[in-house]
């Protein structure tokens, strides 16, 4: 397996390579979104114009299917962006992989910092008695692939949800925390934070279980002739699945996005 | 120890394919049925079938995440 670049910084462990792709990702959808919208015109759309227009309708319908459409038309600019940065995110682990290798402690920096994870590796092979400790970093991932992007995106629309229902619609609110009985109290407060939970770790499993066997086949490409020949076909079909669970996911995430905030701004008194 | 954290990785993983496999068999022909009852609800039923699958694979995936750790500590 290949270690992640982690560096110490005021007493965190900041994973770089999370750092990179997230930076990337934003620079991919930013440059999209600026050339979708450049020379918009109504008679002679531009193919790329087209293709956004396509995404926001898109975002539109999942929007009116969760919600009245009035309510709902302020979080379009949000969905649109969730989505795109999801998509983005997940294809961009599955094109290729930088991946720099180490052996000794001292050649194993980044900006004059340690990379921590690499010097605590090879520390740990050299206790097993390994004469030539070696160590890989993998630079290059989905940002998705990592748990701390997809729970503060989760957060982000938990953070939404809530203060929306508190302040847009507080009596209602508050009211469901005790529905259909005061005793549910415990209950509704743990299914809260188990959608918190389930929405950003149902995105970081899919990605992350996506590259851990493409890392696996590509374990299996490198160890015989025969894995060799049959880990093409394997990758191939791999790759077009994660293409399709990628573009799920990112699907999903902003449905239920819309579920959730609809659920607390859309809450009406007589349903309950 | 080592053992039984393979045996726990297989489980894990085996067990939640099982679960899956049968959670979208379910779901697909149920929406096939729907379908050739209504052919003209295809792209309604299609959309929620996506979404169900999409809901359904979380839980093998996290589970193949969780025999992967296992997996992990016994090597």
């Amino acid at each position: 397996m290949h270690e992640s670049p982690i560096i110490k910084l005021g007493g965190l462990r900041i994973d770089l390579s999370v750092v990179l792709m997230l930076v990337v990702t934003c620079a991919i959808v930013f440059i999209l979104a600026k050339l979708a919208t450049r020379k918009l015109s109504v008679e002679n759309p531009s193919k790329i114009q087209n293709f956004m227009e396509w995404v926001i309708e898109f975002v539109q319908a999942q929007i009116s299917s969760a919600m009245d459409f009035k309510k709902g038309k302020p979080f379009l600019a949000l969905g649109v962006t969730m989505i795109m940065f999801i998509f983005v995110g997940n294809m961009l682990g599955l094109i290729f992989g930088v991946v720099t290798e180490y052996d000794n402690k001292d050649a194993a920096t980044v900006f004059g910092q340690p990379i921590v994870s690499v010097t605590e590796k090879l520390d740990t092979l050299h206790a097993k008695g390994e004469a030539h400790p070696h160590a890989e970093v993998a630079w290059w991932k989905s940002p998705t692939a990592d748990i701390g992007v997809t729970m503060g995106l989760a957060l982000l629309v938990f953070v939404i949800v809530h203060y929306l229902g508190a302040v847009k619609n507080t009596k209602a609110y508050f009211k469901h925390y005790f529905q259909p009985y005061p005793v549910f109290f415990p209950i509704n407060l743990i299914e809260q934070f188990s959608k918190l939970l389930t929405h950003g770790i149902r995105l970081y499993a899919n990605i992350f279980a996506g590259e851990v066997l493409i890392g696996v086949i590509m374990g299996l490409a490198s160890s015989s002739v025969v894995g060799a020949v049959l880990s093409v076909p394997l990758l191939m079909a791999w790759q077009g699945f994660s293409i399709f669970i990628g573009a799920i996911q990112a699907f999903i995430f902003v449905v239920l996005m819309m579920v959730y905030i609809s659920q607390t701004v859309d809450m009406h008194h007589e349903e309950h | 120890m080592e053992g039984m954290a393979l045996l726990a990785a297989g489980i894990v993983a085996g067990l939640g394919a099982l679960g899956a496999g049968i959670g979208n068999g379910l779901l697909i022909s149920k929406t096939v049925e729907g379908v050739a009852r209504q052919p003209e609800s295809k792209s309604t039923l299609q959309t929620l079938m996506f979404l169900g699958v999409g809901l359904i694979e979380v839980m093998p995936i996290i589970g193949v995440v969780l025999a992967f750790m296992f997996y992990g500590k016994a090597s």
